[in-house]
């Protein structure tokens, strides 16, 4: 569904380098790496954010690398994406927020508004906030708002940015738990970006792993979990001490 | 990993001189593709683009609000400052100050109010709307809407983009007179020149007044393109929204100084006095 | 984080009469806030207790930032001088007098205010995104923690420097701007560039120019006090640091109008 061919990408300092990657229609595929790793950049480049400098992107066998600005519009139809820094906008309330998606594709019908919004924000256990402003919710609330206007138009491919960075254990297993339900639910293709191993390995079909702008690994949960990889091994576990 | 050091890690050794100048051209070019880029982008999303009521009448009503005051204040000691000074040189010359209020009509419609209201705006409204977009661009809001298929420069910089042309204008009127009756005030008790001598439309003329007209459909075009330029172009955190504010303020006043060497130059050249 | 109810209801209309004396308040307390700070800097000038490499590197910074824009405004303020002046000129047929009026104009009003704009533009604006960063990210706090003065460790340098560099900046502004003058003259009303600098040196006296400068150091000086002001005063994250700048920059361009305007009438 998702590949990358030979990508690579710099702003100061190389970010991405020669990335070839495959995510299958219908997985919940997990990107991993430490802090700067290009994962973020990965996922913008994805959905044409960011030109590559080197390589080919291919969206369900299309290859959109050169596409301009109009044109991408019809690929990004098929997307969600939450983004890092939720990307609520502030000038909107919660539920023009999570409307807005769907007014882009064209759906004028105000009472099927209504309905979709109030269904995603009982998904998001966010039920009656449609009126509430985005600078007055919490960060866990923010990002479960994020999640619903990611999902809003049920799109084929959806794009997780660290979903559950600076929340606390609890509301963290809370949105992975509710993100993979989604996708069970929906059978979206899921690209899902994270720091936090433990709790996204609960819930990926297949892994990834970026370290220093390359892909060191690519392979199934418990392959990952069982890699004898130096640095992947010492990433997924924890290890203090070794190679990174 | 054994490959940890890549040569391209290390960091390059800082440009010559020649290398740097080289690089700032290539700089300058490359700005002046995404400027024109944007500019063109506006042109097409206003004249094609469909907009929200009240939307442009929003930012009519934030740009007015936020400028009126700060306009008046500076416009009306520009007013004083240069009565003064000019009343002050005139006496050294003529004898008498019959016509200080009709020159200083004349250079205000055709230069003064209109390019001494934009450096102000450029201030103002400039910064302003490079730092509302610059958080947008931070927060990943404008990343948001081009995933949802809207053009942030029609959502962003149209509507700053059609308010700037109307307020611009009616600002530079506003202010203009403010400006002219400080000077009258001054002078009146500074030099003793009755108002009704003062206010003399005798020297203005067709040519003054499309200068001037052209000054503002100008300046009101370009802070706003301008600036919002500089603010699509942010990179980074809260230090990126500060560098963007502070390029718009700087970009856009030079803009309108640019822009008035040339209209002015033309205008010699279209109306010998 | 704020309470999530504080957005909930929609803020009561204003009136005109609350919303001007809500205005005049606030202005009222950043003018008071500025003076402090004016008074905490000078202070610390008495005996002079200012980090001095720090000093150095804003000098050098500044300086180097601002040549560029500088010369380009300038070179642009001098020709559009002439072509102002260039209509009476032909009007009255006394191009003798274009030296001594744009020289004029330009040493003693035009060239310092409009380079003091350029400059709070860059310079000031820089300042206080600097500052503001700083603040927001609480680097300002961390200095305190372990007993560093913020105000002698980081303002006082910049405010120094940027008095110093408006100063130096104006001169190198006013050459370019009598150049540019110059050459305008030549090339649109055909007065050579012999007769320019002979009607400048005529008739405009050593006394323009030092004027011009006295008033650069106190834009100088409103300059350097706003900017760091609003940069320490930033709250909110990004969107604040960029308000700051906005707040900064126009506070300054109303100091440099007000100053001036009292300045033109003490320094006759």
């Amino acid at each position: 569904m998702l590949e990358l061919r030979g990508v690579s990408k710099a702003f100061a300092g190389p970010v991405l380098r020669d990335v070839t990657l495959q995510v299958p229609k219908g997985c919940l595929y997990g990107l991993v790496g430490p802090g700067a790793s290009g994962k973020s950049v990965l996922l913008k480049l994805l959905v044409g954010l960011l030109k590559p400098d080197a390589g080919r992107i291919l969206v369900a066998g299309e290859d959109v690398t050169d596409l301009d600005e109009i044109q991408l519009h019809r690929v990004r139809q098929r997307f969600g994406f939450l983004f890092q820094n939720y990307a609520l906008f502030d000038f909107l309330t919660v539920g023009e927020n999570i409307a807005f998606p769907l007014r882009q594709l064209g759906l004028t019908d105000e009472d099927e508004l209504v309905r979709r919004v109030a269904e995603r924000l009982q998904a998001v256990a966010l039920s009656g906030f449609e009126a509430r402003a985005p600078g007055g919710l919490s960060g866990g609330q923010k990002k479960r708002v994020g999640v619903a206007r990611a999902t809003v138009t049920r799109a084929e491919v959806v794009l997780y940015d660290e979903p559950a960075a600076g929340l606390d254990p609890v509301t963290s297993q809370k949105i992975f738990d509710l993100l993979a339900r989604e996708q069970r639910e929906a059978g979206a293709t899921v690209l899902m970006v994270s720091s936090d191993v433990a709790r996204l390995l609960t819930v990926t079909d297949r892994v990834g792993m970026l370290y220093k702008g390359r892909l060191i690994f690519d392979g199934t949960t418990e392959e990952a979990l069982g890699s004898r990889h130096p640095v992947v091994k010492q990433f997924l576990h924890g290890e203090p001490d070794g190679p990174i | 990993m054994s490959d940890d050091a890549e040569p391209e890690d290390r960091p390059r050794p800082p440009p010559g001189a020649l290398a740097g100048l080289g690089l700032g051209a290539l700089g300058l070019l490359r700005a002046g593709v995404e400027l024109q880029g944007v500019a063109r982008r506006t042109v097409y999303w206003s004249i094609r683009g469909r907009r929200a009521r009240g939307v442009v009448l929003r930012q009519c009503l934030e740009v007015g609000n936020r400028s009126v005051f700060f306009v008046s204040v500076t416009m009306g000691f520009i007013g004083m400052i240069l009565v003064f000074q000019s009343g002050l040189q005139l006496l050294r010359a003529v004898p008498d100050l019959q016509m200080m209020g009709a020159t200083f009509l004349e250079a205000l419609v055709r230069d003064l109010a209109a390019s001494l209201t934009a450096l102000m705006l450029a201030t103002r409204v400039g910064a302003g709307i490079a730092a509302e977009i610059g958080s947008m661009v931070v927060t990943e809001q404008v990343d948001a809407l081009r995933m949802s298929g809207v053009d942030p420069v029609n959502h962003l910089v149209v509507p700053r983009f059609l308010a700037s042309l109307v307020m611009t204008g009616v600002l530079i009127v506003w202010a203009g007179a403010v400006s002219f009756f400080a000077g009258c005030a001054t002078a009146y008790f500074m030099f003793g020149v009755a108002p009704r001598t003062f206010l003399n439309p005798m020297l203005v003329d067709g040519g003054d007044l499309l200068t001037g007209l052209t000054k503002c459909l100008a300046y009101g075009a370009a802070i706003p393109v301008v600036s919002g330029w500089c603010g699509l172009s942010t990179f980074g955190g809260s230090e990126g929204v500060g560098w963007a504010t502070t390029r718009a303020v700087v970009n856009s006043s030079l803009a309108v100084i640019i822009l008035n060497f040339f209209i002015s130059g033309a205008s010699f050249l279209v109306f010998p006095p | 984080m704020a309470s999530p109810t504080d957005r909930s209801s929609p803020p009561r209309e204003e009136s005109l009469a609350e919303e001007l004396g809500r205005e005049v308040l606030s202005v009222a307390a950043q003018a008071g806030g500025m003076t402090v700070l004016a008074l905490r800097l000078l202070r610390r000038l008495f005996p002079p207790r200012v980090d001095g490499p720090e000093l150095l590197r804003n000098l050098h910074k500044m300086g180097v930032r601002s040549l560029p824009i500088v010369g380009v405004t300038a070179l642009f303020t001098g020709a559009i001088m002439v072509i102002q002046a260039g209509v009476l000129i032909r009007r009255y047929g006394a191009d003798g007098l274009l030296g001594w009026g744009a020289g004029f104009a330009i040493l003693r009003e035009v060239g310092p205010i409009l380079i003091a704009l350029m400059f709070s533009g860059r310079v000031g604006a820089n300042t206080t995104a600097e500052l503001g960063t700083m603040t927001v990210t609480e680097q300002i706090d961390a200095l305190s923690t372990l007993a560093i003065d913020p105000l002698s460790y980081l303002v006082l340098p910049r405010v120094l420097a940027m008095v110093a560099m408006l100063f130096i900046l104006t001169i190198y502004g006013d050459a370019l701007a009598l150049v540019g003058a110059a050459f305008t003259g030549q090339g649109l009303l055909g007065i050579g560039a012999r007769t320019f600098f002979n009607g400048l040196v005529e008739m405009v006296k050593a006394w323009d120019l030092i004027n011009g400068l006295i008033k650069s150091v106190g834009f100088g000086v409103i300059i350097a006090v706003a900017s760091t002001y609003y940069g320490l005063s930033v709250t909110g994250g990004a969107p604040g640091v960029g308000r700051a700048v906005n707040a900064g920059v126009v506070a300054s361009a109303t100091g440099i109008f007000i100053t001036d305007y009292f300045s033109t009438y003490i320094l006759r």
